[in-house]
């Protein structure tokens, strides 16, 4: 019980540092612009935070810098207190796309292998951010279960995520690029979280993470974790000795099975504990209703590991690969000025939009990059002549339309006719509300005229799509929940004896 | 163990599905489109096609920039080339890391695959081994060259003198092989859209 609860704490401390090593960066980037003191830039959640929770903290530091330069990165790399950590599959996945060994990486990866050699696959079952969200998606079945509503219970092999690593391995070295690193769930979620402090938008990785989900939820229990997961496939073959395992005391067992369906491995804690598809989480210890299981230290049975002079040679070597990273100080070279984070240097952020049409290359540029609903904005048009390298000078008509997910689009600019100054077309406009919008531009090209849309959405409107996909989740949930309630009160009815019936019968 | 067919059908679906829309989702059958440059990679970077097989896609030196001029390729780019850093100097340009005391250029020293080479925060090392890209005028846009004098990028040029000169009525000039592509002078360029702008060397 005190094991699983420590668990719990474990993988919450995971998160924790994933976010506070992305604040960290945050901040260092906020103090490298020296704008901590500016109110008006630190203004907003993410500026109090930076401001109030990590800059009083950090500052107060000996050397603030070099705690800074000593956390950076995702659960796929991290240098986490100067000391960097790899993920073994990476190291795996980066040699066989590169096709070459890089020993810093390996080196990194060394902590995490020497873990896993000692207590088998932890990382999947103490650390990883990904078994979290699946083992709630585990707890997430209970309810369908509760509401009769039957999940798919379909059973993959085990040996699926051996042939998924190595095939996946080979797809990487065949397409020179790695293919884990986008769809591995512990980086998928921690890459999330860092563009989540860093206020950027990746809403594209989540579609594994809901892929995986929902796969879960409907088809097949823990399918991830049990038969898929390409790092619980290179954990599990380097924990394959671990000294740590759970054992089963067979005197105790009364060979009540409750242990089985607990399993978060989907295995036998009873035959095949010492497998090494078993992760230590220790879920079948708190359940055995006999403490017949239980954690153990022992070396592996003859048959298994024994420790030859090669192999104490190549732990050696693996260890005296650690380089320590050192900071020294050196001169100062260069002088620029330094301007990113001061806004309103007069070269803010643009958006610019390329089109073409005939021989024609069209650029609108947009100051500033996304128009405030309300507030006026500047569209520049620059078009140019691919073949010839000549401006065109024509004068060109835009006229400015509102979409509308049903019916029509609106129009909420009439067209204007501008003629080229300095070689472009400036047009000031204001966009009424928080939407999308259409940029319509016709333009006479070799006789006829061209119209090109160019989309653009003013502040942040909310897409049509995500509401209704986010309102058609919520009432299935609720669906689902009050279905839940409805059945155990049958159930309970059904249970509970019913005083007037057994009056009439006795 | 026997395995039968209707067992090697599901467990080989599984495996297939799975890894194929991985493929799919990492993008990396796709190929780069040809009318389209290159990203601009951080100093010390590989040449393209290594650089896109060694990187790991931590985000380490997305972090390390004190200028936060790096990001991480979006979901939807092509050939593989998703979560790798990039750089659009309009939003920030690399500073050389010349406001830090740190002894090589921070991204490069905290990569960890190997896929940004160390580069020495020395003048001679900088000029020597950053290639991010080289900046191009566009003559139709600059002031200086349509009866204007402006000269801001000049100004920025962390390697004015060398990578640009400028002539009468601060016309600039850029010197492609001095130039590391670091994208000051597209940062400050005052026109839009911007008159001077970093192409990648490939």
């Amino acid at each position: 019980m005190i094991l699983q609860i420590v668990r719990r704490l474990v993988q919450a401390s995971v998160l924790l540092v994933t976010v506070s090593v992305a604040l960290l960066c945050l901040y260092a980037h906020y103090r490298a612009a020296r704008v901590i003191d500016d109110d008006q830039l630190m203004a907003g959640l993410r500026g109090e935070v930076v401001t109030k929770m990590v800059h009083p903290y950090v500052d107060r530091l000996a050397d603030p810098q070099a705690f800074l330069d000593g956390n950076k990165g995702t659960l796929w790399s991290m240098r986490l207190m100067g000391v960097d950590i790899a993920d073994p599959l990476a190291a795996a996945e980066m040699a066989a796309a590169s096709k070459r060994i890089h020993w810093p990486l390996i080196a990194s990866a060394a902590i995490p292998i020497v873990i896993t050699l000692l207590f088998g696959r932890v990382f999947c079952s103490w650390l990883c951010p990904g078994y979290v969200l699946f083992e709630l998606t585990g707890k997430l079945r209970r309810l369908l279960r509760l509401a009769e509503i039957r999940p798919g219970e379909v059973v993959f092999s085990h040996r699926n995520k051996y042939i998924g690593l190595f095939v996946g391995l080979a797809l990487a070295a065949l397409f020179s690029a790695p293919l884990f690193a986008l769809i591995y769930p512990p980086v998928v979620i921690s890459r999330a979280l860092h563009a989540w402090v860093f206020g950027t938008s990746l809403v594209g990785i989540f579609v594994v993470l809901g892929v995986i989900v929902a796969f879960e939820l409907f088809v097949s229990p823990r399918w991830w974790c049990r038969t898929m997961c390409p790092g619980g496939a290179v954990y599990g073959l380097i924990g394959w000795i671990r000294p740590v395992r759970i054992r089963l005391n067979a005197d105790r067992c009364t060979g009540c099975r409750d242990c089985i369906p607990v399993c978060e491995e989907g295995i036998n804690p009873i035959t095949q504990s010492m497998s090494i598809e078993c992760d230590n989480c220790g879920v079948c210890i708190r359940h055995c209703p006999d403490e017949a299981l239980y954690y153990t230290i022992s070396l592996p049975k003859p048959r298994g590991y024994r420790p030859t002079p090669r192999k104490i040679a190549a732990l050696v070597v693996v260890f005296s690969m650690f380089v320590s990273v050192e900071n020294a100080g050196a001169h100062h070279i260069l002088g620029l000025p330094h301007y990113s984070y001061k806004e309103n240097y007069p070269q803010r952020p643009t958006l610019e939009y390329p089109a073409h049409t005939g021989p024609y290359d069209v650029l609108l540029t947009s100051y500033p990059g996304s128009p405030v609903p309300g507030e006026a904005a500047n569209l520049a048009f620059y078009i140019k002549n691919r073949e010839t390298g000549s401006v065109y000078s024509q004068p060109i008509t835009v006229r400015i339309l509102q979409t509308s997910t049903f019916g029509d689009n609106t129009v909420v600019q009439p067209a204007m006719t501008r003629e080229p100054f300095d070689n472009e077309y400036k047009f000031h406009v204001t966009f009424p509300l928080e939407a999308e919008y259409v940029i319509e531009l016709s333009m006479p090209v070799e006789g006829r005229v061209e119209v090109i849309p160019f989309l653009m959405i003013a502040g942040q409107p909310t897409a049509t799509g995500s509401v209704v996909a986010a309102g058609a989740g919520g009432f299935v949930l609720l669906f689902v929940v009050a279905r839940a309630v409805q059945k155990k009160k049958a159930r309970r009815r059904a249970n509970a004896v019913n005083p007037n019936a057994v009056l009439v019968t006795t | 163990m026997a395995v039968n067919r209707r067992e090697f059908v599901k467990q080989g679906s599984a495996v297939a599905l799975t890894l194929g829309g991985s493929v799919y989702l990492s993008r990396i059958g796709e190929p780069a489109s040809a009318s389209t440059p290159s990203p601009l990679r951080p100093p010390g970077a590989l040449p393209e096609d290594d650089f896109v097989s060694t990187c790991i896609r931590c985000m380490r030196c997305v972090d390390a920039c004190p200028n936060h001029c790096l990001e991480s390729m979006p979901h939807t780019a092509p050939a593989g080339r998703a979560g790798t850093p990039t750089m659009h100097p309009r939003k920030a340009s690399c500073m050389l890391c010349a406001h830090e005391d740190s002894e090589y250029l921070k991204c490069t020293e905290v990569c960890p695959s190997g896929a940004l080479q160390l580069i020495e925060r020395e003048r001679e090392e900088i000029t020597e081994k950053v290639a991010i890209g080289v900046a191009e005028i566009d003559f139709d846009l600059c002031y200086s060259y349509n009866n204007w004098s402006c000269g801001a990028c000049f100004r920025a040029c962390p390697l004015a003198g060398e990578a640009m000169t400028v002539g009468a009525w601060e016309r600039p000039t850029v010197h492609p092989e001095a130039c590391v592509g670091c994208g000051c002078c597209e940062r400050s360029c005052i026109r839009y859209p911007h008159a001077i702008r970093v192409r990648s060397n490939v």
